[in-house]
C-alpha cells in the first residue's frame, strides 16, 4: 500500500482524525481526568486531586454495585447465548431461503427500539397481566406471580433487548464452518455429542465470545430496562453512573467508575483477540 | 424531496414565529386544559419538559447553566438552595397583581421571606396509603410499612428527603435533621424497611395503587384522587408522629430566554379560578385563598386529604435546605439503593 | 429430531415477537388502564395526532436522524477508503478508536462528550446531539463500508487519476456510485440508531431540542397509556416499511 498522498486526501484524513480525536479520544482522557478530582458542593467538580473517588469504589458500597452488575449482566449473557446457540446452530445449517427468512425474522427486533419493546413486556410482566392470567387459566399456579419489578422481570427484559445480539455472531460463526469438519469427525468415530462438544464448539468460540461481548457490555450499561422493569430498586452499574452525573452531582465518582468499566471492557477485548488467535491457529495448521 | 420538506417547514412555521415559553415542571403537574387556555388567551406557545425529583432538576438546570427553561418548580427546600447558589432571578411583583389572592401562610416563607424569587404553585401533603380491603385495621403510624406482615408490599416514593423523613419521623426526629448520627440512624431503620418495599417510584404510584402490585406506602395527598378513580378500596391516614407538608413554588431560572412571558403565566396561575382548577384537577390544595370560596370548591373542602384541618397541618413540617448535610443524605441514599 | 428444532426456533421467534404484538393489539382497546380488551377503538392514534407537543418531537428526532445518517455515511465512507487506498500516519490509534468506540458503552460516550460539551461552553441542543450522534454511528458505518470494499480493485482509481481526472472526480465519479448499496445499508443503519438512541441523548440534549425517546422514556416511567403503545406502534411501522424499502433499494441495485 502507498503513503497517502494528495492535498485533498490529506485534508479529508486530517478532519476524520481531528473529529475522531476531537470527540472520542479528548472526551475519554476528559472523564479519565476527573475521576482524579473532587466533588465540589454548589458546582460539579472541584480542582483538587484526590484517588478517594477508586478508595470510595473498592469501599463496600460500590464494590457491591459492580459485583450485583456484573453478575446481573454474566447471567443474561449467558441466558443469551444458551437461548441463541441452539438457534444460531438449527439457522445456519437449514436451506438458504430459510436462513434468509429467520435472519430477517431475528433483525426486526433489533431494528425496533429496545425501549419499545421493553415497554411491551410490562404489559405482559405485571400482576395482573398476560403472564399470570395464562398461567392461572393454565392452571400452573393459584395466584399470581409478583415478577414485576424483580431482578427476574430485569433479566428476562435484559435477554429480550440482547438476544438477537447473540444470536448474529454465532450464527456467522456456524456459518463459517465447513461441512467437511463435521463429515470427517464422524468417519473418524465420533458420536454426535463428541463431534459437538470436540470439534464445533471450539471453532464456533470466536462467535460465542462475539456474543458474550456483545450482550454482556450493553447489560451493564442499559440502565432503563432496570429502570422500567426492577421498580429502581437495585443499582445497576449503568443506573449507579447515570445518577452520579445526573442526580448526585458526583461528577469525580461517576468518571471513577467509568473509567473502570472502560477499563473492564479493553481487558475483555484483550481477552478475546487472545482466544481468537489460539482457535485460528490450529486451523492454519491444516490438520484436515 | 424538496416538496416534502418545504411541507415540514410549513406545518412548523407557526409554531417557529410565535412567541415561546419553556416550562420545566414535575410530570403531570400542570393539566393541559390550563396550557391551552393560557395560549388561547395570550398566543405564547406552551413548551413542557418534565422532571420525576427535585435532585434530577436541579442538575439539569446546573449542566444547563441556568439556561434553556423559563420556567422552573421545585419544591421550598430547593428554592432554598438555588436563591442561595444565585440561579434564580428576581421576580417583578408590578406584574403580578394576583398576588394578593395567595393564602398568607404561603407567602413570606424563611426560604424567601419577600417572595423576590419564587410564588406559590401548589401544596400537599405526604400521606399513608394503604389497600382497605386488605387491611381491616385503620393503621395510624409510619411504623405499620415496618411490620413483617407487609412483605414485598410496600412502595416508597423515590424522592431521597421524603422517603429520609418517614425513618427521621418515626424516629422522633425533625425531617430537617442535619445530625449525621440521626441521619445514618434513619438510614439504618430504612435498610430494614427496604425488606417490606417493592418499589421505589415517585412517578407511578397510582399505578402500583390502581393494580395492587402493593398493599400499602407513601403517596402523594393528590394521587388518592386518580387511584379512587379506579380502585376505592385505597384510603389515606395523616401519621400520627408527623408528616411532610410540601410547597411547590414558581421560579424563574437567571438565564431564562423569556422571562416576560413567565411573569404573565405566573400571574394567570394565581387567579383563584385557575388555581382551583389546577388543584381540583390534580387532587392537591390550592395556594390562593379566594379559591375555597369558589363554587367549584365546595366538594374540595369537606375533602381532607385537599383541604386539610388546621389542627391536622400542625403535625405537619416543611423540608427545609440542609446545607452540606445534603452529601450525607446523599451518601446514604445512594447505599441504600445498593444493600 | 427435525420438528424439535423448529419447535424451539419457533418458540424463540414467538418470544421475540409476542410482546411486539400485544403492544400493537392493545393500542386499539378502547379500556385506558387494565388489560382486559374492551372492544376496538381507533381514539388513541386520534389523541395521538392531536398531541401538538409529540408531533413536534417525533419531526426533531426524524430531522436529527436524517441529519447524523448522512454525515456520518459520508464521514465513514472517506475514512473507510482512505484506509484502503493508503497507508495512513497514525493508522493504528485511529483504528483503535474507532474500534473502542464501536464496543464503548453508551453511557461512557454520553457522559464523556457531556463533560466535553460543558469544559468548551456548548450549550445542549441540536448541534450537541448532532455531534454525538454522528460520534456513535461512525463504527457501524464505516464497517458496513468497509465490508464492501474488501471486494473493489483499487486500481481502478490508479488508472482513472493515470487519465487526468482528480483525487475528488475519483471518488465522486467512480467509487460512490460502486459503494450506492454499502453507503446505503450504512445510512439506513445510522438512521435506526439514531431514531431509537435513548442513552447517549439522555446526557446530551437540552430543552431547546428535545427528542422522541426521551419522550417515550418519560411517558413509559409514568405508567402504561394506551396512547404510547399507539405511537410505538406506528414507529414499528415506521421501521418496518423502512426495512423493506430499503432491501428493495439494495436488491434492485445489486441486479443492475
Amino acid at each position: 500500500m502507498k503513503r497517502l498522498e494528495g492535498k485533498f486526501n490529506s485534508f479529508l484524513y486530517a478532519v476524520c482524525a481531528l473529529w475522531l480525536f476531537g470527540f472520542v479520544a479528548l472526551p475519554f482522557l476528559a472523564v479519565l481526568a476527573i475521576s482524579f478530582l473532587s466533588r465540589g458542593y454548589s458546582d460539579f467538580v472541584e480542582p483538587v486531586f484526590t484517588i478517594q473517588n477508586y478508595l470510595q469504589i473498592f469501599d463496600f458500597v460500590y464494590l457491591k454495585v459492580f459485583l450485583s452488575s456484573t453478575y446481573l449482566a454474566l447471567l443474561t449473557s449467558l441466558l443469551c447465548i444458551l437461548v441463541a446457540y441452539p438457534f444460531a446452530y438449527f439457522l445456519a445449517r437449514s436451506s438458504e431461503r430459510a436462513q434468509a427468512i429467520g435472519l430477517a425474522l431475528v433483525m426486526i427486533p433489533f431494528w425496533t427500539s429496545s425501549l419499545i419493546r421493553s415497554y411491551a413486556l410490562i404489559a405482559i410482566l405485571k400482576t395482573n397481566g398476560f403472564l399470570n392470567q395464562l398461567l392461572i387459566k393454565l392452571g400452573l399456579i393459584d395466584s399470581p406471580l409478583s415478577i414485576l419489578y424483580t431482578d427476574w422481570a430485569v433479566m428476562i427484559g435484559m435477554v429480550y433487548t440482547l438476544l438477537p445480539f447473540a444470536i448474529l455472531p454465532i450464527f456467522s460463526s456456524v456459518q463459517g464452518l465447513s461441512k467437511n469438519l463435521l463429515e470427517a469427525s464422524q468417519d473418524l468415530g465420533a458420536t454426535a455429542f463428541q463431534s459437538f462438544q470436540r470439534v464445533i464448539l471450539p471453532l464456533t468460540s470466536p462467535g460465542v465470545m462475539g456474543a458474550f461481548l456483545l450482550t454482556f457490555f450493553p447489560a451493564l450499561g442499559l440502565f432503563f430496562i432496570p429502570d422500567l422493569l426492577g421498580g429502581a430498586k437495585t443499582l445497576v452499574l449503568g443506573a449507579a453512573i447515570r445518577d452520579q452525573f445526573l442526580m448526585n452531582r458526583n461528577w469525580p465518582l461517576g468518571s471513577a467508575l467509568s473509567v473502570l468499566l472502560t477499563l473492564g471492557m479493553f481487558l475483555l477485548l484483550a481477552f478475546n483477540s487472545w482466544v481468537k488467535k489460539r482457535v485460528q491457529a490450529p486451523e492454519e495448521e491444516g490438520a484436515f | 424531496m424538496k416538496v416534502f420538506l418545504c411541507f415540514i417547514f410549513l406545518l412548523l412555521s407557526p409554531t417557529l414565529f410565535c412567541e415561546r415559553l419553556v416550562i420545566f415542571n414535575w410530570t403531570e403537574y400542570l393539566p393541559s386544559e390550563v396550557i391551552r387556555d393560557f395560549e388561547k388567551e395570550t398566543g405564547i406557545e406552551v413548551k413542557l419538559s418534565s422532571y420525576e425529583s427535585n435532585e434530577a432538576m436541579y442538575t439539569k438546570l446546573k449542566i444547563l447553566r441556568s439556561k434553556g427553561y423559563d420556567l422552573v418548580i421545585p419544591s421550598t427546600y430547593f428554592v432554598e438552595k438555588m436563591i442561595k447558589e444565585g440561579m434564580l432571578q428576581k421576580l417583578d411583583h408590578e406584574k403580578l397583581p394576583n398576588i394578593r389572592h395567595l393564602l398568607p401562610r404561603l407567602t413570606g416563607l424563611p426560604f424567601d421571606v419577600k417572595n423576590d424569587f419564587s410564588m406559590p404553585y401548589l401544596w400537599g401533603t405526604t400521606v399513608l396509603s394503604y389497600n382497605s380491603e386488605k387491611i381491616k385495621e385503620t393503621p395510624d403510624s409510619w411504623k405499620v410499612l415496618w411490620k413483617s406482615d407487609y412483605k414485598n408490599q410496600v412502595l416508597v416514593l423515590e424522592d431521597m428527603r421524603e422517603t429520609f423523613s418517614i425513618a427521621l419521623k418515626s424516629l422522633g426526629y425533625s425531617s430537617n435533621s442535619s445530625s449525621p448520627t440521626e441521619i445514618r440512624e434513619a438510614y439504618d431503620k430504612l435498610l430494614k424497611l427496604k425488606e417490606n418495599v417493592r418499589l421505589f417510584s415517585s412517578e407511578a404510584p397510582k399505578q402500583a395503587f390502581i393494580n395492587q402490585e402493593v398493599t400499602l406506602g407513601m403517596t402523594m395527598s393528590g394521587d388518592l384522587k386518580v387511584i379512587q378513580e379506579e380502585n376505592p378500596g385505597i384510603a389515606a391516614i395523616y401519621p400520627k408522629e408527623g408528616f411532610t407538608i410540601w410547597l411547590d413554588s414558581m421560579v424563574i431560572p437567571k438565564g431564562a430566554s423569556n422571562p416576560q412571558a413567565a411573569h404573565r403565566f405566573i400571574n394567570y396561575v394565581l387567579r383563584p379560578e385557575v388555581s382551583l382548577k389546577i388543584a381540583l384537577e390534580l387532587g392537591y390544595s390550592t395556594v390562593n385563598k379566594e379559591s375555597l370560596n369558589l363554587k367549584a370548591a365546595a366538594q374540595m373542602k369537606e375533602n381532607p386529604l385537599m383541604n386539610p384541618s388546621e389542627e391536622v397541618l400542625q403535625r405537619g413540617e416543611f423540608l427545609t435546605d440542609v446545607g452540606r448535610s445534603l452529601l450525607v443524605y446523599e451518601d446514604l441514599w445512594q447505599r441504600l439503593k445498593v444493600e | 429430531m427435525k420438528g424439535l428444532r423448529l419447535v424451539y426456533m419457533g418458540s424463540v421467534l414467538c418470544f421475540l415477537y409476542i410482546p411486539i404484538f400485544i403492544l400493537v393489539l392493545f393500542s386499539f382497546n378502547k379500556a385506558t388502564f387494565s388489560t382486559d380488551w374492551e372492544g376496538f377503538s381507533l381514539q388513541w392514534y386520534t389523541k395521538l395526532f392531536q398531541n401538538q407537543d409529540l408531533l413536534e418531537v417525533t419531526l426533531n428526532s426524524l430531522w436529527l436522524a436524517i441529519s447524523s445518517a448522512s454525515l456520518s455515511t459520508v464521514f465513514s465512507a472517506v475514512l473507510a477508503i482512505l484506509f484502503f487506498r493508503f497507508r495512513l500516519p497514525a493508522q493504528s490509534f485511529l483504528k483503535g478508536t474507532l474500534y473502542s468506540l464501536l464496543m464503548a458503552p453508551d453511557l461512557v460516550l454520553g457522559i464523556s462528550l457531556l463533560i466535553l460539551f460543558l469544559a468548551i461552553g456548548l450549550d445542549l441542543g441540536y448541534l450537541s446531539l448532532l455531534i454525538a450522534h454522528i460520534t456513535f454511528c461512525i463504527p457501524f458505518c464505516f464497517l458496513t463500508i468497509a465490508a464492501r470494499m474488501q471486494s473493489f480493485d483499487p486500481s481502478i482509481l490508479e488508472a482513472a487519476l493515470d487519465l487526468g481526472a482528480s483525487q475528488f472526480q475519483t471518488y465522486t465519479r467512480i467509487l460512490f456510485p460502486i459503494l450506492k448499496p454499502a453507503l446505503l445499508s450504512a445510512w439506513m443503519l445510522a438512521f435506526t440508531l439514531s431514531m431509537d438512541d435513548v442513552i447517549v441523548s439522555f446526557f446530551v440534549s437540552g430543552p431547546s431540542y428535545e427528542v422522541l425517546p426521551l419522550k417515550i422514556y418519560s411517558m413509559v416511567r409514568f405508567g402504561v397509556k394506551p396512547e404510547v403503545n399507539a405511537l410505538c406502534s406506528l414507529l414499528l411501522l415506521m421501521t418496518l416499511v423502512l426495512l423493506f424499502l430499503s432491501h428493495r433499494l439494495i436488491n434492485s441495485k445489486e441486479v443492475r
